[in-house]
């Protein structure tokens, strides 16, 4: 069997990324995030790889930006005021289709909040909190042999679809240690040119929508362009061009959903109710389903392992026969609002259960039971 | 089997270690799975300290990752039984530390009441009251029989450090030896 430790989420994911693969770590500390960096700055270096501390945030990510070019599967971790200061580094990362990993530990609400606490307040951050017209991917684990095994997924996401990639996790993972078996996970690995340099252009897509990436080094021509671009990596500031890139970032991610979604379901085959849930907050409400079982309502769960990108035909699948979906999370209802649209044909019930520790069983089971009367 | 064990005391106490030993031991050479949290104040000493573990054969039976029935409690600090009785199922093996006073309101009759004066036999046969937790640990081992006492020795070996270890696991075996529930009940 393969070794099984007892850590915290933060923990296995810095285990899950290393048996990806990972070669570059730069980031700031910050809670709940912090040591996820020490553990990695004492585990990497003994593989081989990098790890160092920048003066924050904003040079961290550029510094994984170059990693990456470098040819070094690279990430990052950070929570809400650091994901802050590093949305325009993401931006670029998007428009110049650099592969990284950004950990996103969730803590608490605007501002500093209360940072060793959690809520499930960053979801459409994540989505979409730098600007422009983009779609990246966001997994997000309910458990810390889950964060092991997404922290690698996300890290092959990220170098398969040369695509920033973010491993949503939070501070209530961040604080609960588990049982983790460090099961065997693939390697990420990006698709390298298969023509010779003259030939190479380093925007120019094979049929899944992602181009070949050359590193620097590698005797390719590479153009990190960050303005509109053509194939070539040529500025171009027309209408045609910049459709077909934006629509072709857009499309990478959503077409090949499939590498990124999984969407788990529990006792939905005869349900007639279900509770769509996510992260930790996804915890509570498996426990409230089993306890609804027990009296007899036929209540289930349905649990995507990445919410971006939404993708509404994975959702109907996984919700089923179900007639009312009640939507839980740690928030203001915010994913509330995809699920209801996505979901027209059911009745789709928000319960935005804001709780600093976690909402409770019973919290859920009264919302369910309400909505029964 | 699924356990559902709440230890809570005051901070100082090495709350959150006998949590951490409990989890390594079940997870790493008990075969169990198991999710635990822990909660403390931010004062070094005598603020709140609790640990939250529970303990399964299966993932499957994981979901919640905080106590809200416990099976299992070891009272560290029993003057603050009042603040945790909330999350104490019926029938529960209750362990006390009697070296502090039991608040007789706060009992219920369901509960298993068993206990030994952990911090006492710490000091004056052990020399130190800093490992009043793993006589207590011991104590549960015994009780509650789901974990062996090699596992959790292991798990000591592993977390606490090298020159601590001869006399947490002497603490351990002292508190095993304190007997089963027939002995230990609180009468």
């Amino acid at each position: 069997m393969a070794r099984v430790e007892f850590i915290n989420a933060n923990l296995a994911i810095a285990e899950g990324v290393m048996a990806a693969g990972l070669r570059f770590f730069a980031g700031y500390p910050i809670t709940p995030t912090s040591d996820l960096f020490e553990y990695l700055a004492v585990e990497l270096p003994k593989r081989g790889g990098v790890v160092i501390q920048f003066e924050d945030e904003i040079a961290s990510i550029n510094a994984v930006i170059g990693a990456s070019w470098g040819g070094a599967p690279a990430m990052t971790a950070t929570s809400g005021p650091g994901f802050s200061l590093m949305l325009e580094g993401l931006s670029f990362a998007i428009m110049t289709e650099t592969p990284l990993l950004l950990a996103y530990i969730m803590r608490a609400d605007p501002s500093t909040g209360v940072p060793t606490k959690s809520t499930q307040a960053d979801v459409f951050q994540a989505r979409y909190g730098a600007h422009g017209n983009y779609e990246i991917p966001a997994l997000v684990p309910w458990s810390a042999q889950e964060a092991y095994e997404l922290g690698a997924k996300a890290l092959w996401v990220a170098e398969r679809l040369r695509v920033p990639t973010i491993l949503l996790s939070d501070a209530t993972l961040a604080h609960t240690f588990e049982r983790v078996e460090f099961v065997p996970v693939r390697r990420a690995e990006r698709k390298k040119p298969r023509v010779p340099p003259e030939e190479y252009r380093p925007y120019e897509p094979e049929d899944d929508l992602v181009p070949p990436m050359a590193s620097f080094g590698e005797g390719y021509n590479v153009m990190v362009e960050s303005l509109t671009h053509d194939e070539r990596g040529y500025y171009a500031p027309t209408n045609e061009a910049h459709r077909r890139l934006i629509w072709r970032l857009v499309e990478k991610v959503r077409r090949n959903w499939r590498l990124i979604h999984d969407t788990k379901t529990y006792y939905m085959d005869d349900a007639e109710v279900a509770i769509y849930a996510y992260g930790s907050t996804a915890r509570a409400a498996y426990a409230a389903v089993k306890e609804l079982r027990r009296e007899g309502l036929k209540v289930g769960l349905v649990r995507p392992t990445a919410l971006w990108p939404f993708i509404d035909e994975d959702l109907k699948r996984a919700v089923g026969g179900a007639r009312r979906v009640f939507v839980v999370e740690n928030n203001i209802g915010l994913m509330y609002k995809e699920v209801a649209r996505a979901l027209r044909d059911k009745e789709v019930v928000s319960a935005p259960l804001i709780d600093l520790e976690l909402p409770t069983p019973d919290q859920i089971i009264e919302v369910v039971k309400e909505w029964r009367r | 089997m699924r356990k559902e064990v709440l230890i809570f005391g005051r901070g100082g106490q090495g709350i959150l270690l006998m949590g951490h030993v409990i989890g390594v031991a079940a997870a790493k050479h008990a075969g169990l799975y198991v999710t635990s949290t822990e909660s403390y104040s931010s004062e070094m000493r005598g603020g709140e300290s609790r640990s939250d573990l529970i303990i399964a054969d299966s993932e499957e039976e994981l979901d919640y990752v905080k106590v809200r029935n416990a099976t299992d409690v070891i009272a560290m600090y029993p003057p603050r039984l009042g603040l945790y009785e909330h999350l104490i199922g019926e029938g529960a093996l209750v362990q006390f530390d009697t070296s502090f006073n039991i608040p007789k309101d706060t009992l219920r009759p369901s509960w298993v009441k068993v206990g030994a004066p952990y911090t006492r036999i710490a000091e004056e046969e052990l020399g130190t009251p800093r490992v009043a937790n793993m006589v207590a640990l011991g104590h549960f081992v015994r009780l509650t029989n789901f974990l062996g006492l090699e596992a959790v020795e292991a798990a000591i070996e592993e977390v606490v450090k090298k020159r601590w270890i001869e006399i947490n696991k002497k603490a351990l075996r002292r508190g095993y030896d304190l007997g089963g529930v027939e002995e230990s009940l609180l009468r």
